[in-house]
């Protein structure tokens, strides 16, 4: 786990903030940086993430392109062979099913299919998860598809500050990146960024609050989520953002939940063959001797992503994570 | 059932056409020298020569199956002619005649058809740079249509390095079905990539006709949605390859962006070695397209110029087999990959637990241990 950085001087921004600063800064630092995508241009982004960027560095750094998400990363990934370094914007995680070819052909295979010659440095920034309210395919955690695959790498920021120096590190890491933004985190909180540009490890957790009691690991907003939740009990909590989806940095899980003996895993992704699945193997297969109780999985359930009305009761709350936390603190074998 | 749509039927010989099957000259020759042309020639000749070899190797059990592309020679060989040094190139599997002008090792592609990795095949059979080809050659993606976005993001490269290279991409027409070939087409029309794009219409699609694939009346015209320039040429005429790729070549060089050319052409053999035509197919088909031959064409043209003589075909193939053959045993006497070069080429930097985990499990099934005995292992390693 990595420890935070001396933060000279800073300012106040709000996770998509924090993502156009950073790609403002990219943009500035390496000319070879494209940032492309559709609705990315004079419009700055649905969600602004790009706002300004077009005046500012031109339709030949900020590329608007056709509407084709296999078309695009596949493009990218021909641009990132011969040395440019594209920085996709990928609306929504739930378009990109349409580009899944050039996602396993092209982005996640090319390096290991040429021996190593030829290196991908394409990011792919993403928006996930609910709780906005908004259309179908809007609102997917499907990460569970990304890690599956090999070759790349997944991170997902919690907070504007990580968001930034996760986002830098991307853009500059020779692998490609699928870079996982919560929508709902987009505004949901203001913290002292940096001003200037700094990275940080893209295959790190991060400890969020030590505990002695059990590990709960969690990722994008379900941070927050069980920080409240664990605000409301009266445990020992230790809360681990996993931030690197793929590939996971599995040591310091093992380690804490060897410290505390139990573990929850809180996602907003379906629960069957969820990363929750994974993590859950993982522990049982390397920590079952240091385990007081089963590991539980708190997610939202097997169906598709509901409608408006009932996304709050399918996304994990507070309620389902103190819940779980309550399951596993006075379970007896 | 109605009446035949056009394309359940013969495909048209309304195309381009320099040489005629009878050798003889429909229109103006290209300006090519006759040194050159005897160049072509030798490919012709090692490009079949290697492809025999090939298939007499899958027989003995040496390679597990070889795609040849007999019948279909002169598309890649009139496009390699018209390319230049410092290009890039994202061929199918029936492109070996692009491959054997532009000096592709085959040491190193034998060794690739054997099943070893690229970088063991690089340790094995080093090269200096100088050696290696001038135009860039793509591995393909087995699946043929992934390469058509991504040889437009090369192009879209060059264009934004302001460099005056282009990418030459071969496609069958089966995967113009495929939703890639849009996908990449709608950004080259875009973005005027300096992209040529070869449909290389060898009428079969595995088992699957030419008229299952589109009922448009041609492949080429496809590129008419994406307001690309497009061209249907004979691909068994070799002339005809070379001048309208050359042409296309030029026109991306200057700036004016993407072509599409449909290049008609047939696959004479079975799809692989492990296909069996004589199934799906029918030799009257196979009897018409003999008439065509792209090879037997061009061969009566530089016999009737003097540019061969009744001799040359032997002496070329003879040289052909030799330094083919040393190629190929070079290419075979490389020894078999290690396990563990699965796990390369992956992701950069530090392996991370997991792989680090994985490896030790495999080292240790390949020694004869229990893998799985030790919870943590790390003292696999």
């Amino acid at each position: 786990m990595s420890a935070a950085i001396d933060k000279g001087q800073t300012e106040e921004l709000n996770l998509v903030t924090a993502i156009n600063q950073t790609l403002r800064q990219e943009l500035a630092r390496d000319p070879q940086v494209r940032v492309m995508g559709y609705d990315i241009g004079p419009i700055g982004g649905v969600f602004r993430a790009t706002d300004g960027l077009y005046d500012d560095f031109g339709d030949q750094q900020v590329i608007d392109t056709p509407l084709t998400e296999n078309g695009l990363i596949g493009a990218a990934v021909g641009m990132a062979m011969r040395g440019e370094r594209p920085v996709v914007e990928m609306q929504f995680l739930g378009f990109m099913y349409n580009a899944w070819g050039q996602f396993i052909y092209s982005l996640a295979n090319l390096h290991q299919k040429t021996g190593g010659l030829v290196n991908v440095p394409v990011t792919i920034r993403t928006t996930f998860g609910g709780g906005i309210k908004p259309l179908p395919f809007h609102s997917e955690s499907t990460e569970a598809y990304l890690m599956h695959t090999p070759g790349i790498r997944v991170v997902c920021p919690s907070t504007p500050y990580e968001a930034k120096g996760l986002l830098a590190a991307a853009i500059r890491c020779d692998d490609p990146v699928i870079f996982m933004e919560h929508t709902k985190l987009y505004r949901a909180f203001r913290e002292q960024v940096p001003t200037a540009d700094y990275t940080l490890p893209l295959d790190k957790c991060r400890l969020v609050k030590p505990g002695k009691e059990l590990t709960l690991i969690a990722w994008g907003n379900m941070v927050h989520v069980s920080q409240q939740a664990v605000d409301e009990l009266d445990y020992d909590v230790e809360i681990i953002d996993l931030r690197a989806i793929a590939p996971i940095d599995v040591e310091p899980l093992l380690d804490s939940v060897k410290k505390t003996g139990r573990c929850l895993i809180v996602h907003e992704a379906r629960r069957t063959a969820g990363p929750g699945a994974e993590l859950s193997a993982l522990i049982s297969e390397y920590a079952m001797e240091w385990l007081k109780a089963p590991i539980k999985r708190v997610t939202a359930f097997d169906v598709f992503f509901p409608d408006n009305q009932v996304e709050d009761v399918y996304l994990p709350g507070p309620d389902r994570v103190k819940a779980g936390i309550e399951a596993v603190m006075n379970y007896q074998f | 059932m109605g009446e035949k749509k056009w394309s359940e039927v013969r495909p048209s010989e309304d195309y381009r056409r320099i040489l005629r099957p009878d050798g003889t000259l429909q229109d103006k020759a290209p300006k090519v020298s006759r040194k050159e042309l005897l160049r072509w020639y030798q490919v012709f000749v090692e490009t079949r020569t290697f492809e025999e070899i090939a298939v007499r190797l899958q027989r003995r059990g040496v390679l597990s199956v070889a795609a040849v592309s007999r019948g279909e020679e002169a598309v890649g060989l009139g496009a390699a002619a018209a390319l230049k040094a410092g290009d890039w190139c994202f061929p199918s599997y029936r492109q070996n005649s692009t491959l054997l002008y532009w000096n592709a090792p085959i040491d190193r592609a034998m060794a690739g058809l054997m099943g070893n990795s690229p970088e063991h095949i690089r340790e094995q059979l080093p090269m200096t740079a100088d050696q290696l080809p001038k135009v860039t050659f793509m591995p393909y993606a087995v699946f043929l249509g992934a390469n058509i976005p991504l040889a437009v993001g090369s192009a879209m490269a060059d264009k934004l390095a302001g460099r005056d290279s282009i990418s030459l991409a071969f496609i069958g027409e089966g995967s113009t079905s495929e939703g890639d070939f849009h996908d990449g087409l709608s950004f080259a029309g875009v973005f005027d990539s300096p992209l040529v794009v070869i449909i290389q219409n060898n009428q079969w699609c595995i088992s699957m006709p030419a008229s299952k694939q589109t009922a448009a009346e041609t492949f080429a015209q496809k590129a008419v949605a994406h307001g690309i320039p497009h061209e249907r040429i004979d691909g068994n005429d070799v002339f005809a390859v070379y001048d309208t790729v050359k042409k296309a070549a030029d026109r991306a060089r200057k700036g004016h962006g993407a072509t599409v050319i449909e290049a008609v052409t047939y696959r004479m053999l079975d799809h692989n070695t492990a296909d069996s035509s004589a199934v799906y197919r029918t030799e009257d088909e196979a009897e018409y397209w003999q008439t065509l031959d792209p090879f037997d064409r061009f061969e009566k043209y530089l016999l009737a110029e003097k540019i061969i003589d009744s001799s040359t075909r032997e002496t070329l193939a003879a040289d052909a087999e030799i330094w083919l053959r040393e190629a190929i045993d070079r290419g075979r006497a490389v020894p078999p990959t290690e396990p563990s070069a699965m796990f390369e080429s992956h992701l950069h930097g530090e392996p991370g637990w997991s792989e680090r985990h994985q490896r030790a499990e495999l080292a240790a099934e390949l020694a004869g241990q229990n893998p799985f005995v030790d919870y943590t292992g790390e003292d696999l390693q």
